[in-house]
C-alpha cells in the first residue's frame, strides 16, 4: 500500500511536469498570436476586437501557466523543490537588482541606447536556467 | 545532521534508486541526504522510518546535541 502511494506520488510529479510543458507551449503560442497577429493575421485598425481577444487569451493562458507551475512545485520532492526555489530566488534578486540598476542608469543618462524590453524576460530565463543547473550540480 | 541511511540501505541490498522509489523521492534526494548535503523534511523522515521499521532517532543523529 505504501509503495503504491509512493509510486503514485512519483507519477503525479511526472504528470504535473508534462502539464507545465503543455501550458508553457500554449502560453508561448498565445503570446506569439497576440504579438504577431495584428501584423500578419488581421488589420488592427479594422479588427481591434481581434487584438483584444488575443491579449485576453494570452493573459488567461498565462494564469493557467502560473497555476500549473504552482502544482508542479507542490508535486516535486523536497530537494527538487529546494533547487527550484533557490533558482527562483536568484532570478528574482538578479531581475530586481539589474532592473533597478538599469532604470537609474538610464534616468541618469548613462545608457546611450535603448534596450529592447523583450530582452529582459529572456535574460531572466538564462539566469533561472543557470541557477537551476548550478543547484542541480551542487546536490548531485 | 548525520544519518545511517547508507548502512541501513546496504543491509537490505537496496540501491539508492530502490529506496527513492519506495519513499517517493528522487534518487538525487537520497544521495544528497546520505552525503549530508541535504536534511529531509519531517514527512520524508517519517516515511523513511516507517519503511525501515525504525524510529527517526535511530536513523538520524543531531550533531549539535551529540557534540
Amino acid at each position: 500500500m505504501q509503495s503504491h502511494d509512493e509510486s503514485q506520488r512519483f507519477r503525479r510529479s511526472n504528470t504535473t511536469a508534462i502539464q507545465l510543458v503543455m501550458w508553457t507551449l500554449a502560453w508561448a503560442a498565445s503570446l506569439a498570436a497576440a504579438r504577431f497577429g495584428p501584423e500578419f493575421l488581421w488589420d488592427p485598425q479594422d479588427h481591434p476586437v481581434s487584438s483584444w481577444v488575443a491579449v485576453v487569451v494570452n493573459v488567461a493562458v498565462g494564469l493557467g501557466w502560473i497555476t500549473a507551475f504552482m502544482r508542479f512545485l507542490r508535486a516535486l520532492d523536497d530537494l527538487q523543490r529546494k533547487i527550484m526555489l533557490d533558482a527562483l530566488a536568484v532570478t528574482l534578486g538578479v531581475g530586481w537588482v539589474v532592473g533597478f540598476a538599469y532604470f537609474v542608469a538610464d534616468a541618469a543618462g548613462l545608457i546611450p541606447y535603448d534596450l529592447n524590453i523583450a530582452l529582459f524576460p529572456a535574460f531572466l530565463g538564462v539566469v533561472y536556467l543557470s541557477a537551476f543547473v548550478v543547484g542541480s550540480i551542487r546536490f548531485r | 545532521m548525520k544519518n545511517r541511511i547508507t548502512e541501513l540501505r546496504a543491509q537490505r541490498a537496496w540501491t539508492q534508486a530502490d529506496l527513492a522509489q519506495r519513499i517517493g523521492v528522487s534518487r538525487q534526494t537520497i544521495n544528497a541526504i546520505e552525503t549530508g548535503k541535504f536534511d529531509p523534511s519531517l514527512p520524508v523522515a517519517f516515511r523513511l522510518a516507517r519503511l525501515l521499521d525504525l524510529s527517526i532517532e535511530q536513523i538520524f543523529t543531531d550533531e549539535q546535541r551529540s557534540a
